[in-house]
């Protein structure tokens, strides 16, 4: 379909806008489906329970690493569940403050999304410790060891960024749902969930007192959150970066790092929202044109990307350094080249289709590339991390690494704990900015031009 | 105390008690059990490799039955540790035992027949440590990576611990019974058909006790058998001087050696003596004091031919004639004509001309196992090199001259076969595994009526006999033995036996029906007959010492008689050549059974828990093999099947076979009954005439593949400067200069601790290795977790290659922790655990630890291991009474690495303050440093100028590994000194 | 449309909130607390004992020397436990039958060691030197408090980290005559004023470097 028939009649009652996205959790129309997914994100989440119970019950051992490759799958999958989560607060506050009011459509669930892949990325570096039941020592508290965490590390650091990039997308996404919260229980009607709607939005009566409030409240946190989206990857990127082994002391890796982080996000992005427009009939909201930007966002960051492969060769090659030509030359041909090659497949030939509009509008084609995209870019995590491991400085420690069992299974797993609370997420709460629509078709009309937008 | 490290003891004891009777191996059988089909097996092999169950190899619960299932231990009950929570005084104190404090004693401890002097470090009456004798003149306190190992070999729980009665355990009561009878049966016949067959013995107490009981019995009859020993040496000098003598290579003495496939260096009792003196030479030719050139020949690299100044590939066969061609030079006949190839000619004109230019100086050798002839001639040589005297001393056998020579073993098994023998000692000899197959001992052996085996072990012998006797560990007995260089050492128990054993000694007695004396009355009464009226200060004096000064057997100048000697004409070398070699680390099997030996990667082929086939690239290239696929070798039917190890500088047509493996022990009796699942034997080929050496064999590839474990699969420099080599001692290895840095310039006052490492001295012994495994409490962690790249050694020798693999330039470079002053892991952890300290060491604290692993992702040198599993909850008592208590016992999951051995410094300083004086150069010795033969780790205060370690990092030699890294290690080494070769070009 | 809730509920979700805070808050001041109390440091803190052994009367009362029993202190590492036939030098003489003391001469008796239960206690990964802290002049009772009036042997300070590392990095005011080691009242010396400067002056007597008494390996090896 166009982009024209996807407009609403003009005439379109702004309280139809709310129906439609308040009607999805109250009346659900995907039930079964629904159950199906759900079903299967259990069983991964169960996966994902015994993976980690056999993980702490008889040590790291458990996993394929070894010395030179002490660390595997689960720093990469860190970095590249971190990745994702950066989709989310791009669109909603970045667009916000820019005031990119299509981002209205898709801010709701990417902010969703981010939760989740955060708290993925954020139980990683807690399981791969050797003795978990320590993590807290890397938290500032007053303790009788009068021992502090040690500043100068990246791992201090990512402890903290985690943390608070968490925190501020949670606060961010629930000010954010609170009214569509409360248009929800208006407008339920059985009790049950009248009350549960109730009780969450904290008895949101959309005075002009909360909206004032609310907006003042917003406006802030969006720009506290702006700087987190920069400063999170840049900072996980110190953990490699900030190591003098071959292949990772670089100077391009925070913003190379930030830009595949929102690569990847987009990417996850479009997936969901192709997904959900579908399933949902959400064509109103979800329009071509919010695919055909996103597209475009995935274009411009997936290039950026690419740039930063082209520097990491530069760079090695200009450093002149007889250790760093060597690892790049075994990334591309030693024994993980597969791994980049991968990486560099995936993420830029499907992509460049993106320069054609019709396939920008084709939402399955979207889709597809943006899968590709999201895979390219574990790859490359795991490229960046294993190729400078196994083959360091001296040859005499030069080792291989195989993932074991475990490590996978607790991949498998992690995507449970992914999946099932997103779902419970789509199951239970209005998966768009109700009132920011409006708002946004108001702003278009009070400028007395025909409505872009839904 | 209990040594566990008891950080958060409750969490920490909840994981061990549901780790504990698991492990990784283990668990994987479980998960395949859970699952239950086979299906579930195949998928998961062809999904996951990594936790396929790959068959044979050892699983770490069966590595610990290598040291033994745990059991009760009376004798240590008081110090195998309290607990916790309670403490556990004496009831009454023993005399001068301070607990806390250790006590030494001055002992040795035998391999191969001769002492090892050592100083034995107990705590509470607990052997925790040996460390070489100082003032012991062979050994000047150097060990060797055996004498080290000897600590736990005491504490093996798989000892027979009562006499076994046709293989049920009995008392010795029962013994005594049987034999005091039989003792007053061979009294009646003179000792007709009584047997006594020893290893090498140079115990002058049991060669009384022999002389005794052939004298009181004179139709007995003792043999002796020796796997690897010099017999054709001692053959060639009753040849040459009528009398058989044994020979005194004196490396310090020798301006130019020339080693024909001789293993100087090489493990072996003469390792420590040999190492010790070629390394005061090679230090006098770093100060320009003296000429120190060392020219080898051999078919393949031994540690030897790895530090030569030129080194000749040469087929076995061919040593005869290089030799000739020496001979023939100084215008000596040997009957042996046959031309050198270029390469030869070449070797031995250098070679020659060298010798020439240092009358007196020069020192010709061929290895112990080659021909008696080919000594002989080598004899010759040498006295028209002028050695004789010189570099070339005689005296009369350390190791006592059994009546049939060499041929011992042959003359006991004929008359075994034709019935004469009708009593059988075996006394601490495994012959039924170790002798030459075509000898059929095993067979033989079953037609001698009664047969009684002493031994520490159930082994192959044992199980062939009516009587196995457990014998005392040199640490807990009161014996004598001779060193290498015929100092005597008085052995005196560090430690009472815990399990049921008798003294060799003892045993020898009650086989003459004696039963009343102790160990220590049968030694003391030779001293007393020797030593007379001064008996009591000597032997006082004696047992402070740990050996008898002076002691050595005097010098013969002996006289040559001038029959000329004519070598036999060497065999057309067709087909390939077998060589065989004692293991390095197990030598011939007997020390399977040592954990810490077994895990000690070879020096040359770096594989661990095995041997190998080791064969050359080239013939690698032509079978179209690489490590690990399995091979065949066979000749006229016998064959030997195992996995193959490519082994550069090696002569393409050799192969190379090791002992001690693929032992024929069934059952639980020893290592869990797993000594046969490691390596193959290789006795199958051996031939009592020529046991070293196996002409026209063949090889077959059989398509299959063995995993071998090894801790370094990379071993070429490509181009690296790791080892760096001048081409003079004076030569500048690195230009000094110091590289920008951001962080501030620290300040460093004395002391601050460094070392400095000789690679030009390493001879790649391992004896360091094992030193730090038995200070350190280095946890051994099995086959399958070393092909994982899970080993734990701190302290590990690098071996490199440069150049064609043909015939490479080979180095040798320990790397322990590089206590870096711009550390990057201590930047990398997150919690503080690893800090520098003032006195710049760089610290790991376990005990804060939580298992980031940033730190090892960070170290540029991979110096630092991980506890990935709980390695000690599993520890029998027996292993945990041989631990360190000054020293924690790493966790699961934390990072350990080399500390210099802080304790030592911490404990130098603490007695330094108490006794009110300044720490002195010299004061603080590491383990590493102490065990070193060749004394090539130095380690000091770097702030003090006149510091041992500050004036070896003065020299020219002295570059840092990885300088480009510019993380400042206080590990620095001193290059390699490699004389340029004419017509051999580096790469 | 009917109400949900009813008037209070918005005061009674608020009140919810509240309560939620103060737990977290409250939580983490316990778990705070608690670390410091004398539930965690075992501080004053009485241990059973096989032997109801009195520090009180021996040491207090009868004045016997630190040393008499625990001979090793000023050479090794360990104090050092009483062999049971240090108890029964004098408990063969005195009294002989006492029924407190069955266990003791049972021990002699059957050659079984006493059972005692550890008081001062550190864990195994740290290694604490007691002769070289009795030959800078540390005095007992600087770690175990006042003995001598110690009916039943209790710990005297919480032996944490941060306690060892207060001393360690100002030992000064914890050093005293080494020859006086075992004496427990300090009181009167503290208060002569000629005694002020003793602990600094002995810091620099004895090259005492303060700095480098917290490196991680002077305790953890």
């Amino acid at each position: 379909m166009t982009d024209l028939t996807a407009h609403p009649p003009r005439g379109r009652r702004y309280a139809e806008i709310t129906g439609e996205i308040t009607r999805v959790p109250l009346d659900f129309p995907q039930r079964r489906n629904w159950w199906i997914l759900f079903s299967f994100s259990l069983l991964l989440l169960l996966v994902f329970i015994v993976s980690a119970g056999v993980l702490f019950t008889f040590g790291v051992g458990v996993w394929g690493n070894n010395i030179p490759v002490n660390w595997g799958i689960a720093i990469s999958n860190y970095v590249f569940f971190l990745g994702i989560g950066h989709a989310g607060t791009l669109i909603s506050a970045m667009l916000l403050v820019l005031n990119e009011n299509w981002r209205n459509s898709l801010n709701r669930f990417a902010e969703a999304m981010t939760l989740v892949a955060v708290t993925c990325a954020g139980l990683y570096p807690i399981l791969h410790l050797g003795r978990p039941w320590l993590f807290y020592w890397m938290a500032l508290y007053p303790n009788t060891m009068t021992i502090q965490p040690q500043f100068r590390s990246p791992l201090t650091w990512d402890f903290f960024a985690v943390l608070t990039y968490l925190t501020v997308s949670l606060l961010f996404w629930y000010i954010g749902i609170l009214p569509d919260l409360a248009a929800s229980r208006d407008r339920a009607r059985k009790r049950r969930w009248q009350v549960f709607y109730g009780l969450i939005s904290l008895g949101w009566r959309g005075s002009a007192f909360h909206w004032a409030r609310w907006r003042t409240c917003y406006a802030i946190t969006a720009v506290i959150a702006v700087p987190l989206v920069v400063s999170v990857h840049s900072e996980i990127s110190l953990l490699f970066a900030a190591g003098p082994i071959p292949g990772w002391t670089s100077t391009v890796f925070p913003p190379y790092f930030v830009l595949g982080a929102a690569f990847s996000g987009f990417a996850v992005v479009s997936m969901i929202a192709v997904v959900l427009r579908h399933a949902f009939g959400l064509y109103a909201f979800v329009t071509d044109r919010h695919l055909d930007l996103l597209a475009k966002m995935l274009l411009t960051t997936g290039l950026m990307t690419a740039y930063g492969y082209c520097i990491e060769v530069f760079d090695a090659l200009y450093s002149g350094e007889k250790q760093d030509i060597a690892t790049m030359f075994d990334r591309l041909t030693g024994g993980v080249a597969w791994s980049y090659w991968s990486a560099v497949i995936c993420n830029f030939v499907p992509l460049q289709l993106l320069w054609l509009a019709r396939v920008r509008r084709n939402p399955w084609l979207l889709f597809l590339i943006s899968l590709s995209a999201t895979i390219g870019m574990w790859f490359e995590r795991y490229m960046l991390l294993v190729s400078s491991l196994y083959r360091d400085y001296l040859v005499s420690s030069w080792d291989s690494y195989f993932p074991s069992f475990w490590e996978w299974s607790l991949f498998a797993g992690m995507l449970g704990v992914f999946l099932t609370p997103f779902l419970l997420f789509v199951r239970f709460l209005p998966m768009m900015s109700a009132f920011e629509i409006k708002e946004a078709v108001f702003e278009q009309e009070q400028e007395g031009e025909e409505p872009r937008h839904a | 105390m209990s040594l566990r490290d008891g950080h958060n003891g409750a969490v920490g004891a909840r994981i061990g008690e549901s780790l504990r009777g698991k492990s990784g191996r283990t668990f994987w059988r479980s998960l395949d059990e859970l699952a239950g089909t086979e299906d579930f097996r195949r998928f998961l092999e062809a999904e996951f490799p990594s936790i396929a169950p790959d068959a044979g190899s050892v699983n770490r619960r069966a590595l610990l039955k290598i040291m033994g299932a745990s059991l009760a231990m009376a004798g240590l009950a008081g110090c195998g540790g309290e607990t916790d929570e309670e403490a556990l005084p004496y009831v009454v104190a023993p005399e001068n035992v301070i607990p806390g404090n250790p006590k030494w004693y001055a002992t040795s401890v035998t391999f191969g027949g001769y002492a090892q002097p050592v100083l034995g470090k107990t705590h509470t009456g607990r052997p925790v440590k040996l460390e070489g004798n100082p003032d012991h003149p062979a050994a000047k306190g150097a060990t060797d990576a055996f004498t080290q190992a000897a600590l736990i070999g005491l504490y093996d729980p798989d000892r027979t611990k009562a006499p076994l009665h046709l293989g049920r355990a009995t008392t010795w009561s029962t013994f005594d019974a049987a034999i005091r009878e039989q003792a007053e049966k061979l009294d009646g016949t003179k000792g007709q058909g009584l047997r006594l067959l020893t290893g090498a013995v140079s115990s002058p107490t049991l060669q009384r006790q022999i002389g005794d009981l052939l004298r009181r019995w004179p139709n007995a009859r003792w043999h002796a058998f020796e796997p690897a020993q010099e017999t054709t040496r001692r053959d060639a000098s009753r040849q040459v001087f009528g009398e058989p003598l044994d020979w005194h290579l004196r490396l310090d003495k020798a301006a130019v050696i020339v080693a024909l496939d001789d293993d100087l260096l090489g493990p072996g009792p003469r390792q420590v003596h040999h190492g010790r003196m070629w390394s005061e030479r090679r230090q006098a030719f770093h100060n320009g004091k003296a000429a120190c050139t060392l020219l080898v020949a051999e078919p393949t690299p031994s540690l030897t031919g790895t530090m030569a100044t030129e080194r000749l590939v040469v087929p076995h066969a061919r040593i005869a004639i290089l030799l000739a061609a020496f001979a023939q030079a100084l215008g000596l006949q040997s009957g042996v004509q046959a031309p050198l190839d270029e390469a030869a000619k070449a070797f031995a004109e250098h070679a020659l001309e060298r010798c020439r230019r240092n009358p007196g100086a020069a020192l010709i050798s061929v290895g112990a196992q080659h021909a008696a002839e080919l000594q002989a001639l080598a004899l010759l040589v040498n006295e028209r090199l002028g050695a004789l005297g010189n570099t070339l001393g005689f005296t009369d056998p350390v190791i006592a001259e059994p009546p049939d020579g060499s041929a011992s073993l042959e003359a006991l098994v004929s008359d075994m076969s034709r019935g004469q023998v009708g009593t059988l000692l075996i006394l601490d000899c495994n012959p039924a595994y170790t002798a030459p197959v075509d000898l059929d001992f095993a067979d033989v052996i079953e037609r001698v009526p009664l047969r009684l085996h002493a031994g520490l072990h159930h082994d192959e012998t044992a199980a062939l006999c009516h009587w196995h006797l457990p014998l005392q560990h040199d640490l807990e007995a009161w014996t004598d033995a001779r060193a290498v260089d015929g100092t005597v050492g008085i052995i005196q128990p560090l430690v009472r036996p815990f399990y049921d054993v008798r003294s060799k000694h003892v045993l020898l007695e009650n086989i003459a029906g004696r039963f009343d004396a102790t160990d220590r009355d049968l030694v003391q009464a030779t001293w007393r007959t020797a030593w007379g009226q001064d008996f009591d200060a000597r032997w006082r004096d004696t047992l402070y010492r740990g050996f008898i000064p002076d002691s050595v057997l005097p010098e013969k100048a002996p006289t040559f008689n001038t029959n000329p000697i004519t070598l036999p004409q060497p065999p057309k070398a067709d087909g390939l050549t077998v060589l065989f070699r004692p293991d390095p680390t197990i030598w011939d099997g007997r020390f399977a059974n040592n954990a810490w030996l077994q895990e000690l990667p070879k020096p040359i082929g770096k594989i661990v828990w095995g041997n190998a086939v080791f064969i050359a690239p080239a013939l690698a290239g032509k079978l179209e093999v690489e490590n690990g696929n399995e091979v065949r070798v066979s000749q006229d039917g016998a064959a030997v099947t195992g996995p193959v190890w490519i082994v550069p500088g090696q002569e393409p047509d050799t192969i190379v076979l090791t002992l001690g493996y693929g032992r024929r022990i069934s059952g639980e009796d020893i290592g869990g009954g797993l000594l046969h699942e490691l390596g193959y034997d290789a006795t199958p080929l051996r031939r009592a005439a020529g046991p070293w050496a196996l002409a026209g064999a063949e090889i077959a590839v059989t398509g299959n593949h063995q995993d071998i474990a090894s801790t370094q699969y990379h071993s070429a420099m490509d181009g690296y400067d790791f080892v760096r080599t001048v081409s003079a001692p004076d030569e500048q290895a690195a230009e000094k200069k110091k590289q920008p840095s951001f962080y501030p310039n620290r300040k460093w006052d004395s002391p601050s601790w460094g070392m400095s490492v000789d690679v030009d001295l390493c001879i790649g012994c391992n004896a360091c290795v094992v030193a730090c495994m038995a200070e350190n409490n280095i946890p051994v962690v099995g086959k399958e977790l070393v092909a994982m790249g899970r080993e734990m050694h701190w302290l590990r020798i690098d071996r490199y290659h440069e150049g064609d693999p043909a015939d490479p330039a080979m180095y040798f470079q320990p790397v322990p922790c590089m206590h870096c002053e711009q550390a990057p892991c201590e930047m990398g952890c997150p919690v503080n655990a690893t800090t520098h300290s003032p006195d710049g060491l760089n610290q790991q604290i376990y005990n804060r630890c939580i298992g980031t692993r940033t730190c090892s992702s960070f170290c540029p040198y991979k110096v630092r291991h991980f506890n990935w599993f709980d390695y000690t909850a599993d520890d029998p008592p027996e292993t945990q009474a041989a631990r360190n208590p000054d020293v924690t016992v790493r966790q699961r999951g934390v990072m350990e690495k080399c500390t210099y051995c802080v304790q030592r410094i911490r404990e130098a300083q603490i007695s330094a303050q108490k006794d009110g004086r300044i720490l002195v150069d010299g004061d603080v010795r590491t383990a590493c440093q102490q065990a070193c033969p060749t004394q090539a780790i130095s380690f000091g205060d770097v702030i003090d100028p006149e510091s041992a370690v500050s004036r070896r990092k003065a020299s020219p030699r002295d570059y840092t590994l990885l300088e480009e890294v510019n993380t400042r290690p206080r590990t620095t080494y001193l290059a390699r000194i490699t004389e340029s070769v004419p017509g051999k070009a580096k790469s | 449309m009917p109400q949900i809730f009813t008037a209070s509920a918005d005061t009674r979700l608020r009140a919810t909130a509240l309560v939620i805070a103060l737990a977290v808050v409250g939580a983490v001041l316990l778990g705070g607390g608690y670390m410091g109390s004398s539930y965690a440091t075992l501080v004053g803190w009485v241990r059973h004992q096989p032997v109801p052994f009195s520090h009180e009367h021996h040491v207090g009362a009868l004045g016997i020397d630190c040393r008499y029993c625990h001979t090793t202190v000023e050479t090794s590492a360990s104090a050092g436990f009483p062999p049971t036939h240090v108890c029964m030098t004098c408990h063969s003489q005195v009294w002989t039958g006492a029924p407190m003391l069955a266990l003791v001469r049972q021990s002699l008796a059957d050659n079984t060691p006493l059972r005692w239960n550890r008081v001062a206690r550190l864990p195994d990964y740290v290694f604490f030197n007691h002769s070289i802290h009795v030959a800078r002049g540390v005095p007992c009772v600087t770690c175990h408090g006042r003995v001598d009036k110690m009916p039943l042997m209790t710990r005297a300070h919480p032996f944490q980290m941060q306690w060892c590392l207060d001393c360690h990095r100002n030992p000064a005011p914890h050093l005293r005559p080494p020859d006086e080691i075992t004496r427990m009242d300090w009181s009167a010396w503290d208060k002569d004023a000629a005694h002020k400067n003793y602990g600094a002056l002995m810091v620099k007597a004895y090259g005492i470097q303060p700095s480098k008494l917290d490196a991680c390996t002077v305790c953890h090896r």
